[in-house]
């Protein structure tokens, strides 16, 4: 828990950080676009003016708000995984294995089971790299680099050769999930599907899991000071292990629920870089689920505002990534972070 | 002789508000071996550090070959001939001893050429080696050489870069008595030559050993100078500690009662494989205070930390009650009521960037009487955080303030009042004070002789040996990882005799020792 | 198929593939070791080797200018380097965060720039492209087996080649490779004899950049002759992983560069021959697991030293 006053402070920082990256893309349009004002409405103002591209952000925000949780858990407990792609795709490509070998089971039963399996195979997906970390104290984020590869050219082996839809010609995909095992419409003629409510569902139980659980003191205390749990009779080497765990088991249903609600089986390379995104997500709430809520809609948003930029202007959506990257760097600048804070207690001595 | 040396008035004031130095005088003389001693926090390594160009006074006076000395940093002082030899090594291990000693003055091959001339390099380092006695292969990597020859490096880098005035921060601190011998050959080798140096140690016997003169600091002051030649370790020891004892703690004579812990010939090593503790054996008892007296660094450290299950043991056994705790976790440990103020309370005994409760709660999170199935009550934790804070005077804004935003005083005062709360049979406190402003020491002090009174057994370890004389009802004084002695802290005990203990020169009979 | 693989072996087709695949790696392995060295971790290789890629083929394109080319390339990602010393050192951005916005960028910005400049989406194939000639050798070329071994090859791959000698002399035999040294492994070693421990990371992820540089131009004026969305595929990272295993040591990258080079030359080969059905991910997938083998051997070995010492 954070004192009010430096949350208060962290929050003007991100969003002003937030601001400072916008204008680096309203820069880059005025450079480069022939009708800058018409690229900047469509970029901020298309995405909100009809219901199907508010749908669509939500539908953006679903797996980005998984796997910024997950990497958020990560984070907290001080492991860098850069690792929420390859569980995710392992996560995925497990639950909708179940999904497609078991048919005619009830849905109430299959559903959860399907659900079970992302999480299980997200889940001890991560655990090697965890297990290499705590044991071998092999490097985290090269290890997690290399594994996003495994399961990436793995899972994509088996979608093409074993488990390939005979129907589905040169686009590699597992034949389709029986329909009510997917994930429907929140509202009728809404396009947003069930997913952000399993989304919202998640977010609570990290926040409750991080704030107010045994387990959660543990992550958290073994991420700030190590040697301090240690002291405590904390096992820091089984914590750093279960928080990756849980990370994956999150990535897992990232993969999952992307799949049941968007695609409706599992498609080779259908992630591209969601983990990833994940990373951008968990920096910028600063690993806070609630945070992590708030970025990925912002961070959705802005995707969707560069595809409906793309249609109502001569901006190619690509812009979006010279906004997501000022964003990461900048909140990221510990000595900006550092130095806002100086001032501000300068400030408050200079009232006193 | 002619000065060559001269600061004067030196004080240096930290950011913070610490002074480390308080007026400080030090003269030396060019070609002599004067010695710098004093206790931990007398201001030794910031003086030297002002003197490199590391830091600057807040206020005083350099002098160097008679002209006022202003440095902008270490390049200076090594431009006016000063050297350092640090006592964390400043070596690359990876490179080779003939690339750490020339690093940043490498030689070229000609004025225009971009290669190291490495031939030209080695021929300079195998003269100085000749010239100095202060054998070591150029060409070995500084990762494969033993710690004597690390140091050799250290005294071959400063020579190389031309210095006159060498500064030794306590070379002997990691050296074996034999290497010992050797550095001392080599220093006097150095002022054959010509060299001058200002050693910084707190052994006194080398002090006798080697220097020609002495200044005594403390607390930021110096004490006295004094030619080696006219004193004695004993006078020495007595300016270095100081005959006032700074406070006196009220307590009635100890009501010793059942064993709580009886540690036996416990053996222990470090990372490196060296040993750390040889044999230790020790006892304590309900109701009293043992306190451990040493120089820092001479197994303290390891001896709380495998009491407490964060160090292994090689060898022997730690009864509690007449259970093992050798072998158990921190977990288990703690679950028996062993109280461990840790040494370090800013990266061990608190975690700086949790609130306050989550500092206190560490000890309890798991107790049935603080959670909810998997979930720790957070409003019994703030209230018994509330209650803490009250009863051991924490002064801070709530209890969700941060840890990090509180003084030393109140943040080890969290730290106590954590390790007190779950009334410990027995209480390891480590430098329980260290740090810490007049008011807390004094409400530390009496809580713990409070816990003593209380009938627990209380092991206290602290550099300050007025704190151990104050506190102890029994001292046991540990060197190199030994228990040298083991004494009755009654009217008749002087520091003067414990410093002959700690400082090695004097050692107890065995079967003395032995509980 | 392993008859396949065998012809190609024996027509010597394999080491030609392999030395076009290797070289990138190599390129970009070879930076990203100077700037580990120096301690400052340059995940970027990735995004550095896409901005170049784009810039040299669209200088090259521009200008008719292969050389050209590879200057504006390799400008741009050493520039690009420079902004992460800039955000790293400076502004204290974990440079991990930094290399991996790099990363992030130069794949986005690629395709935006390719997008605005010629209205592609997918990718860019100019014709007539001047590409990095190719190295005949007069007389030899015509030899048998020396000849298609050392003739014909591409001028980067043999300036990948020498460049390795050029990091040899770099690291061991100037001043300035022991002052990288002693900066990653011990900056306050190197401040307390006044090396400017900054400058130095500075012009180590310079060196990064230049490197990365070169090897994204030679990937699409060189290897190829169009610039694809995310051509790089990957081999940044095997870059990343080829400093891992390469013992930290130019030969060693040298190695490891070959072995993975040969794996992708492997893969290649295997999915071109017609109606193959064989694993090719599991072959593109050894690198990767090589890495962390060897990294969990390094792990062991370490672990049992420190136990000996106990």
């Amino acid at each position: 828990m954070k004192t009010s006053k430096t949350l208060y402070l962290d929050i003007t920082g991100i969003v002003l950080a937030a601001l400072i990256a916008l204008v680096c893309g309203f820069a880059v349009i005025l450079v480069t676009s022939s009708d800058p004002l018409a690229a900047i409405k469509s970029l901020l103002v298309d995405p909100l003016s009809n219901w199907f591209n508010v749908g669509t952000i939500l539908n953006k925000a679903v797996p980005l708000i998984f796997t910024g949780l997950a990497l958020s858990v990560a984070f907290q407990s001080g492991v860098f995984s850069m690792g929420a792609e390859g569980q995710l795709y392992v996560g995925g490509f497990l639950g909708s294995l179940i999904a497609i070998s078991l048919p005619g089971l009830s849905p109430w039963i299959h559903l959860p089971l399907i659900f079970v399996c992302a999480m299980i195979g997200g889940a001890l997906f991560g655990a090697i790299p965890g297990y290499l970390k705590a044991y071998l104290n092999a490097n985290e984020i090269v290890t997690t680099l290399m594994l996003n590869f495994v399961a990436t050219l793995g899972t994509s082996y088996f979608v093409n050769n074993v488990f390939k839809d005979p129907s589905s010609g040169g686009y590699a995909r597992m034949e389709f999930f029986e329909k009510d095992l997917l994930l429907g419409k929140i509202i009728p003629g809404f396009s947003a599907h069930a997913g952000i409510l399993i989304a919202i569902l998640a977010v609570v139980v990290v926040h409750l899991l991080m704030y107010k659980t045994k387990l959660g003191y543990e992550l958290r205390l073994v991420g700030k000071n190590s040697q301090f749990a240690a002291y405590g009779g904390i096992k820091t080497k089984r914590v750093i292990i279960y928080s990756i765990m849980i990370g994956g088991a999150l990535a897992g249903l990232a993969g999952i629920v992307e799949i049941l609600g968007v695609h409706g089986t599992y498609k080779d390379n259908f992630s591209n870089g969601l983990g990833f995104d994940g990373i951008i997500i968990a920096l910028l709430a600063r690993n806070n689920p609630i945070g992590v809520l708030v970025a990925a809609l912002f961070y959705a948003y802005i995707q969707v505002g560069a595809q409906t930029m793309q249609m109502g202007s001569d901006m190619p959506r690509e812009l979006a990534v010279i906004i997501q990257v000022m964003l990461v760097l900048l909140v990221s600048a510990q000595a900006i972070f550092t130095y806002l804070k100086q001032r501000y207690a300068k400030d408050q001595k200079a009232v006193k | 002789m002619t000065i060559l040396l001269e600061m004067k008035e030196i004080h240096k004031v930290y950011p913070n508000g610490t002074a480390a130095n308080r007026g400080i005088d030090l003269t030396v003389r060019e070609g002599e071996i004067h010695a710098l001693v004093g206790e931990n926090g007398a201001g030794k390594s910031t003086l030297m550090k002002i003197l490199f160009g590391l830091e600057a006074p807040t206020s005083g006076t350099i002098a160097y070959r008679g002209s006022p000395l202003k440095l902008q940093g270490p390049r200076d002082a090594i431009r006016q001939g000063m050297g350092m030899v640090h006592q964390h090594f400043m070596l690359a291990p990876s490179l080779t001893v003939a690339e750490n000693i020339v690093l940043g003055d490498e030689l070229r091959r000609g004025p225009l050429s971009m290669f190291r001339d490495q031939l030209k390099e080695q021929d300079e380092i195998r003269k100085l080696i000749e010239t100095y006695g202060l054998k070591v292969d150029p060409l070995e990597k500084v990762e494969h050489i033993p710690v004597g020859q690390k140091q050799r490096v250290e005294i071959l880098k400063v020579l190389y870069r031309g210095a006159k005035l060498i500064i030794l921060d306590e070379p002997t601190a990691v050296l074996t008595p034999q290497e010992t011998d050797e550095l001392f050959h080599s220093i006097k080798a150095l002022i054959g030559q010509g060299h001058t140096i200002i050693f910084i140690t707190h052994k006194l016997r080398e002090v006798m050993e080697i220097s020609d003169r002495v200044t005594v600091l403390r607390a930021g002051k110096t004490i006295a100078t004094l030619e080696t030649k006219n004193t004695n370790q004993e006078e020495i020891s007595r300016l270095m500690v100081g005959r006032d004892v700074l406070f006196s703690v009220e307590k009635r004579p100890a009501e010793p009662k059942d064993t709580v812990l009886s540690v036996r010939r416990l053996n222990a090593v470090n990372e490196k494989g060296a040993p750390v503790l040889r044999d230790v054996s020790l006892e304590i008892r309900q109701g009293e205070i043992l306190g451990i007296a040493g120089v820092e660094g001479n197994g303290q450290t390891e001896l709380v930390e495998v009491l407490t299950g964060l160090h292994p043991a090689s060898s022997g056994e730690a009864l509690y009650f007449g259970e093992n705790l050798i072998g158990k976790s921190v977990a288990e440990i703690r679950a028996m009521k062993v109280g461990h103020v840790p040494e370090d309370r800013q990266t061990s005994g608190a975690c700086l960037t949790s609130s306050i409760a989550e500092n206190l709660i560490l000890d309890h999170y798991r107790n049935p009487e603080f959670t909810w199935g998997p979930f720790i009550h957070k409003k019994k934790m703030k209230e018994f955080a509330k209650v803490m804070m009250q009863l051991f005077d924490v002064r801070a804004a709530s209890e969700e303030a941060m840890a990090g935003s509180l003084s030393g005083g109140n943040l080890q005062k969290v730290v106590i009042a954590r390790e007190l709360s779950k009334n410990p049979k027995l209480l390891i406190a480590s430098q329980p004070t260290r740090g810490v402003d007049i008011g807390a020491i004094e409400f530390i002090h009496r809580e713990i002789v409070k816990r003593r009174d209380g009938g627990a057994a209380v092991l206290l370890v602290s550099a300050e040996l007025s704190e151990v004389m104050s506190l102890s009802d029994r001292i046991a004084v540990i060197y190199n990882g030994e228990i040298v002695a083991v004494l009755d802290n009654d009217e008749s005990l002087t520091e003067q005799e414990i410093g002959y203990y700690m400082l090695g020169v004097k050692k107890q009979q065995k079967e003395v020792a032995a509980p | 198929m392993l008859n396949a693989i065998w012809n190609q072996i024996v027509d010597l087709t394999i080491v030609v593939v392999l030395f076009r695949f290797m070289t990138p790696i190599l390129l970009a392995a070879l930076g990203g070791l100077i700037s580990d060295i120096a301690g400052v971790i340059n995940i970027s290789l990735e995004g550095l080797m896409l901005l170049s890629a784009f810039t040299s083929i669209a200088v090259c394109s521009g200008t008719g200018s292969w050389a050209l080319g590879i200057a504006a390339g390799a400008a741009v990602a050493v520039a690009v380097s420079y902004a992460i010393g800039f955000f790293s050192i400076r502004l204290k951005v974990d440079i991990i965060i930094a290399g991996f916005a790099v990363n992030i960028f130069g794949s986005g910005f690629t395709i935006f720039m390719m997008n605005k400049m010629y209205g592609q989406a997918g990718n860019y194939s100019p014709p007539d492209l001047h590409n990095i000639p190719n190295v005949n050798i007069p007389f030899l070329e015509h030899v048998p087996v020396i000849g298609k071994l050392l003739s014909g090859h591409s001028l980067m791959v043999w300036a990948a080649f020498i460049l390795v000698a050029f990091c040899v002399a770099l690291i061991y035999k100037t001043p300035y490779g022991v002052h990288l040294r002693a900066v990653g492994e011990a900056p306050d070693a190197a401040k307390s004899v006044g090396i400017p421990v900054r400058r130095v990371q500075y012009s180590a992820l310079a060196w990064s950049g230049l490197f990365a540089g070169l090897a994204g131009a030679y990937l699409s004026t060189g290897m190829t002759s169009m610039f694809v969305k995310d051509m790089t595929a990957g081999t940044g990272f095997l870059a990343l992983a080829v400093v891992l295993l390469g013992n930290r040591n130019p030969i060693g990258i040298l190695i490891g560069s070959f072995i993975f080079g040969l794996a992708s030359a492997v893969t290649t080969i295997v999915q071109t021959i017609p109606g193959s059905q064989y694993p090719t991910q599991f072959i593109q997938m050894i690198p990767y697991v090589v890495t962390i083998l060897a990294l969990v051997f390094f792990a062991l070995r370490k672990k049992r030293r420190h136990a000996l010492a106990v």
